[in-house]
């Protein structure tokens, strides 16, 4: 590349900061460059052009006030000196646009936004493709780094005898969830469901183990009542869209100068053309990652439908086509979790999720028993299942802790993650740990957060890096009943928790969109953006500052850890865990948890 | 050929501060007003009063999950 000679001219009275910032750019890519004092006179700075030898000429100019004729000026001036075909004239500044820019006679310009790489691009004449934003944005596995190795010996020692009290529960027991997952795992392939050949084996064996729904869906092809097919107009329509987006996609980071925390977001329209289009505009706005959120009757219903659906209300249900096109769709560095955790469909979904290319899902025994109302015993058979699929899939899961929004302290939360935990780590599965970023029940009681949000969750994160080295990614989203229908509020709070998260150190966030606290209407795209953008923000100003401990950390990180040990030695001393869940020890119903009925008594010897 | 409402890709917000005597006043007349632009599916998303009136942001859904999105019809080269 040949060496330019570029002029620097700053036609405002004070600000060339942008321009010492690409003159710097521009020497360290080995060019000339000459800044000229601000403030120059127009027929001065001419002048300095016609004396000098250089052939690129960068202007910058901030004040909108004059701007066109101060400009036009400066290009009628070189025109009547001979010189404007000698160089190559930019300009940029707040009130530039490259429409003003081209009518005022300059080669190019740069608004607000416009980066060195750019402008160095421009002296040498290449086309800017927004490199950096590729280039820094690849896909990354959330459990790299962590050996899952215990840093607590008391607790080792009892998460240990519980992981084997609960695998000999399971031993020898099935449910009509598990032998759906069999099925699905054996005679369904995506490979060949894509080249669209019959699985007349997979569609013999599956509906009998199927409930009424599914049954009349794959027997009678009775949809349920608020799902509809896509017309082949609108799935071509959906395809042209993709890859018109594709097209002009590009994938900024919003970590800053940090490479973690990960950030995903949630799409569950209901619709998954429309997921479609909030997954695009999230990877445009930076999302690293997104979550599935299936409808809520999907966790009580025995068996996956089919079919490319859509579904008017919250949650896109979990079909085949519709996890297909999502997939498909997806930038090639966004991860991909598909929620498993908490319904009577958690090992098949598992098993489609790993088929059809997800990069991670969600299980957790304790919530999918106490929150999310499933059969304690059916939760614990099918979960041990679904672990051992996600190892064979290579599907990290994150164990969520949402029964902390139902009363459930934290310390008896974490205590039944930590039993998946250990039960996943010896299955060979990779377990992630998900803390509640949250204004829970627990705190609005003891007064832990009357003063500040950061120290309790503080203190969440800090027990679990006592206790085993596993990755953490707090959720789901993070500050969830600390937001209002206030946009500002809203996406600062969760801007604040995210960057609690990047200051902790921990792996991932889920965030939520600025209508978390909305319930009049679907989720808008806008309110995503909102969000993304605050967070990145977030990100921005704390860098890589860190967070010193305080003693109330302290405190709560020794309480939390003391009483996940004691809760843990009472599901010992039960030495029976499914019977511990039913009796309240891993959350009460005097806490607000109760032992879920769906699927209850359908767990039988094999 | 799509008209600009078709590409909204959900929903139309407005936020504004409304002079009025309290919430409830000022949500009725940004209901009123998205109202009188021709919106039907609207709700008012966020308000807050104080002081000489509220800080509101009304919604009309243009697009709801399920619907059919104009966003997805043909587009000419030139739109």
């Amino acid at each position: 590349m040949n060496s330019k000679k570029i002029m620097l001219v700053p036609l405002d009275p004070v600000h060339d900061v942008g321009l010492k910032m690409i003159r710097r750019g521009l020497d360290e890519a080995g060019h000339e460059t000459v800044l000229l004092p601000p403030d120059l006179p127009v027929e001065e700075i001419v002048q300095e052009i016609y004396n000098s030898d250089a052939n690129t000429v960068l202007v910058s100019r901030t004040l909108g006030y004059g701007v066109a004729e101060i400009l036009a000026r400066l290009v009628d001036l070189l025109d009547a000196m001979g010189i404007r075909h000698r160089v190559k004239l930019g300009i940029g500044g707040m009130a530039i646009r490259p429409e003003l820019a081209a009518e005022l006679g300059f080669d190019a310009g740069f608004g607000p936004g416009t980066t060195v790489e750019e402008a160095v691009a421009f002296v040498e004449g290449r086309e800017y493709k927004g490199a950096s934003f590729r280039a820094g944005k690849t896909k990354h596995d959330i459990t790299q780094g962590h050996s899952y190795a215990y840093r607590h010996d008391g607790i080792k020692e009892k998460l240990e005898l519980i992981a084997d009290m609960v695998l000999s529960w399971a031993e020898g027991k099935t449910s009509p969830g598990v032998k759906r997952a069999a099925i699905r795992d054996e005679l369904w392939d995506v490979q060949r469901w894509r080249n669209y050949e019959q699985m007349t084996d997979f569609l013999q064996e599956y509906p009998a183990h199927c409930g009424e729904l599914a049954q009349n869906f794959y027997k009678k092809g009775i949809f349920h009542p608020k799902t509809r097919r896509f017309t082949r107009e609108e799935a071509a329509g959906l395809e042209e869209y993709v890859r018109r987006t594709r097209e002009e996609m590009r994938v900024p980071k919003l970590q800053h100068s940090r490479t973690k925390p990960l950030v995903f977001n949630q799409y569950g329209t209901g619709c998954p053309f429309m997921d479609i289009a909030h997954i695009k505009v999230s990877e445009a706005w930076g999302v690293d990652g997104v979550v599935h959120f299936d409808p809520s009757w999907g966790a009580r219903t025995e068996g996956l439908l089919d079919g490319f659906l859509t579904h008017q209300e919250d949650g896109t249900v979990i079909t085949p086509a519709n996890l297909n096109r999502i997939k498909l769709a997806l930038e090639p560095s966004t991860l991909w979790q598909v929620r498993a955790h908490r319904g009577l469909n958690t090992p098949e979904t598992v098993v489609l999720a790993g088929q059809i290319g997800a990069d991670l899902t969600k299980i957790n025994i304790c919530y999918g028993s106490l929150g999310g109302g499933t059969d304690p015993a059916r939760m614990t058979v099918d979960a041990v299942w679904a672990m051992r699929y996600a190892a064979k899939y290579g599907l990290p899961f994150d164990v969520v802790t949402n029964e902390e929004l139902c009363g459930v302290p934290a310390y008896k939360a974490f205590a039944g993650m930590l039993i998946t935990t250990a039960v996943g780590v010896r299955l060979g599965a990779r377990p992630i740990l998900q803390p509640l970023f949250c204004y829970s029940p627990e705190v609005m009681v003891g007064l832990q957060m009357q003063d500040n949000y950061i120290e309790f969750n503080a203190a969440k994160v800090m027990a679990l890096g006592q206790i085993i080295d596993a990755p953490i990614w707090p959720g789901a989203p993070v500050g969830f009943l600390t937001q209002s229908e206030d946009r500002v509020q809203s996406s600062a709070s969760t801007a604040f928790h995210a960057s609690l998260a990047a200051l902790l150190g921990v792996d991932g966030v889920t965030i939520a969109s600025s209508d978390e606290a909305y319930s009049g209407g679907p989720i808008s795209v806008p309110s995503k953006i909102d969000t993304l953008r605050a967070v990145g923000e977030g990100f921005r100003f704390f860098g890589k500052t860190s967070l010193a401990p305080t003693k109330d950390m302290e405190i709560w990180r020794d309480q939390i850890v003391t009483g996940i040990e004691e809760v843990l030695t009472k599901v010992a001393e039960k030495g029976d865990f499914v019977q511990a869940l039913y009796d309240g020890v891993l959350g009460s119903r005097e806490d607000g948890a109760y032992p879920g009925r769906n699927g209850k008594d359908t767990v039988f010897p094999l | 050929m799509p008209g600009i409402l078709d590409l909204i890709m959900d929903a139309v917000d407005i936020e504004t501060f409304v002079v009025c005597r309290s919430e409830e006043d000022g949500r009725k007349l940004v209901v009123q007003l998205i109202k009188d632009w021709g919106f039907t599916d609207v709700d008012i998303v966020f308000c807050q009063f104080q002081g000489p009136g509220a800080r509101v942001r009304g919604r009309a859904y243009v697009h709801r999950s399920g619907d059919v999105y104009g966003w997805l019809k043909p587009r000419d080269k030139e739109a």
